[in-house]
């Protein structure tokens, strides 16, 4: 569905002096910097797979989201939608994609947001069954029935996100691009999103794009994670395998009567407090029946808690890992 | 169609803002009268070298006031605006030109100002002034169709000329110098035939002129017909080269779009 050929991005950078003499030395010369900000992207993503593209920030991600939706022209390389280049045919192409950018809105501020909805659809020229179709499947999902006659420079966060959603469906596109979709919302509306993300998956086949720095998000729709850090993937695959590969330890937490906390050979005491310890293990090595028969063999065990290596471990080694090099 | 459905949308939207419609109204009222008024006092009861009387500069006046409204652009500010803002990134995942949308949304403002600005300044001139009657009906064609030039010679300067926001992305200033230099090079307010002549001649070369002084011409009957045809030719070459400078600049424009703001 969605092919990425050797991505390049490069901005120029006016690089300018410090300070007055700075300013006016800029006026007459600049020295131009060149920045990579992606670096040669390859991958590509199925019909109906949802994918986290995850990244610190300023790591490339939005700018790969945004060439890959037609925005951006890149330096080199091509995205290709649906077998259509994004770059070369852009207005044919984005029909098949879109977009919601969580701190962006598509919708008309001066507009109702049915009015909004009005526009897109003559843009994309949808007729009429199809669009109210299509409106009252976003009515079940998201409940945006009750707001559709509000002007949209009224709305709460919350509702102009489930707006900007329902707005990006409209033309049943076959790819959904969401740029940090979450930002700023509370629980409930989380919630109703991530729904709204599974339900189009399941129901449409929807394919989805997720960039986000929510765990949450992550954690509870992506199957498969691509990991970017300075312009350049670190990590591509099934989420659980990448935490199997690159976190492959689990942390037991212990709760004993005292503060006299026995050690284990196999596993390591990462820390203490009071009568509290939590052990790291690696599955490999010991079973965690294993390391709690050990330890209620030395001391008195009141009460237990296993957790297992996060999303959160992972993205710290991945991000770490290029740290280190 | 999708663009005509923009248009639509901006006029509506038009008629929900009545703010600047009346501080408009109030200005063009201003600046008609006041310039009436000169004209009075110059001319007297006389008359110009070309058959000028002072009836026919009123009437040139009135008429430029109402011009004026057809000629709002607000591409540069657009532009500006969602290149500052990076709302240009959410425009372009429509599959509609970005262009195409400034341009039909300017078109709407206009459709709402001829109701809201045009009408009512020439209401207002008709009463205070005098009633611009055209010179002759044989010239309603011919200014027509000159207008409808001119309106795309103005539209495509301020798109040409908004299109430098995307690389000196502040430019309110420039918008401003912009304005008004078109209203003095163009002959909104004193006609090109009161400038020296070398000025003259480098004025008709540029495309100022063909704005404003060229209909007024036409409606005031104000030149020999063999002058305007030579005029509308040159206007239809200024269309045709800024239109051919806009299609090249916006694709490269678009091709180097950056986003301010992730």
């Amino acid at each position: 569905m969605i092919r990425v050929n050797d991505l390049h991005k490069e901005y120029h950078v006016v690089k300018k002096g410090q300070g007055l003499s700075g300013a006016v030395k800029g006026l007459f010369k600049s020295e131009k910097l060149t920045v990579n900000a992606v670096n040669g992207l390859n991958f590509h993503i199925n019909e109906g797979e949802i994918v986290g593209f995850i990244g610190p920030n300023g790591s490339g991600k939005s700018t790969t989201i945004k060439m890959m939706t037609g925005i951006l022209t890149p330096t080199s390389g091509e995205v290709l939608i649906n077998g259509q280049n994004i770059t070369k045919h852009r207005k044919e192409a984005v029909r098949d994609i879109g977009v919601v950018f969580g701190q962006r809105t598509q919708l008309n501020w001066d507009l109702r947001l049915e009015e909004s909805f009005e526009l897109l659809r003559h843009i994309y020229r949808i007729d009429k069954k199809q669009y109210s179709e299509t409106l009252e499947v976003m009515d079940e999902i998201l409940g945006i029935g009750e707001i559709l006659s509000k002007p949209v420079r009224q709305m709460s966060l919350g509702q102009r996100m489930k707006g900007d959603l329902a707005a990006s469906m409209l033309h049943s596109p076959k790819v959904l691009f969401l740029d940090e979709p979450t930002i700023g919302l509370d629980v409930g509306t989380k919630y109703s999103l991530r729904k709204f993300i599974k339900e189009i998956n399941r129901l449409r086949k929807t394919t989805v794009i997720l960039t986000t720095h929510d765990l949450g998000d992550i954690q509870q729709l992506c199957e498969r994670i691509i990991i970017i850090n300075s312009g350049v993937i670190m990590e591509d695959g099934n989420l659980s395998e990448i935490v199997e590969r690159i976190a492959p330890y689990r942390t037991l937490k212990v709760e004993f009567y005292d503060s006299d906390i026995p050690k284990h050979e196999r596993a390591e005491l990462i820390s203490e407090d009071n009568n509290v310890a939590c052990y790291k293990f690696f599955k490999s090595e010991l079973t965690a029946a294993e390391l709690i028969r050990d330890l209620s063999g030395e001391k008195a065990i009141k009460d237990i808690s296993i957790e297992e290596a996060g999303i959160d471990d992972i993205i710290r080694i991945a991000y770490g890992i290029k740290n280190v090099e | 169609m999708s663009y005509l459905y923009v248009m639509k949308t901006q006029l509506i939207r038009s008629f929900t803002y009545r703010f600047d419609v009346y501080g408009n109204i109030i200005m063009q009222t201003i600046i008609m009268v006041t310039t009436a008024f000169f004209w009075k006092a110059l001319f007297g009861s006389g008359s110009f070298g070309n058959g000028m009387t002072a009836d026919k500069m009123l009437t040139y006046t009135i008429i430029s006031s109402a011009m004026s409204v057809l000629f709002t652009t607000g591409v540069e500010r657009r532009i500006q605006r969602s290149v500052q803002q990076g709302s240009i990134s959410v425009e372009m995942i429509h599959p509609i030109n970005v262009f195409g949308v400034y341009f039909a949304e300017d078109m709407g403002t206009i459709a709402a100002l001829l109701f809201q600005n045009l009408l009512p300044i020439i209401i207002i001139g008709s009463l205070v002034i005098k009633v611009p009657m055209i010179v002759s009906v044989s010239a309603i064609p011919m200014f027509a169709a000159s207008l409808v030039l001119s309106m795309g010679i103005n539209w495509l300067l301020a798109a040409i000329f908004g299109m430098w926001a995307f690389t000196a992305v502040e430019m309110d200033a420039l918008i401003q110098v912009k304005k008004h230099l078109l209203r003095l090079l163009s002959g909104s307010i004193i006609p090109i035939w009161f400038f020296p002549d070398s000025l003259r001649a480098v004025l008709e070369a540029l495309p100022f002129v063909y704005i404003y002084q060229l209909p007024l011409d036409i409606y005031v009957g104000s030149a020999s017909t063999e002058d305007i045809l030579r005029r509308m030719v040159i206007q239809v070459i200024w269309f045709a080269v800024l239109g051919t400078a806009f299609f090249i600049l916006q694709r490269r424009v678009l091709g180097k779009v950056m986003v301010q703001g992730g």
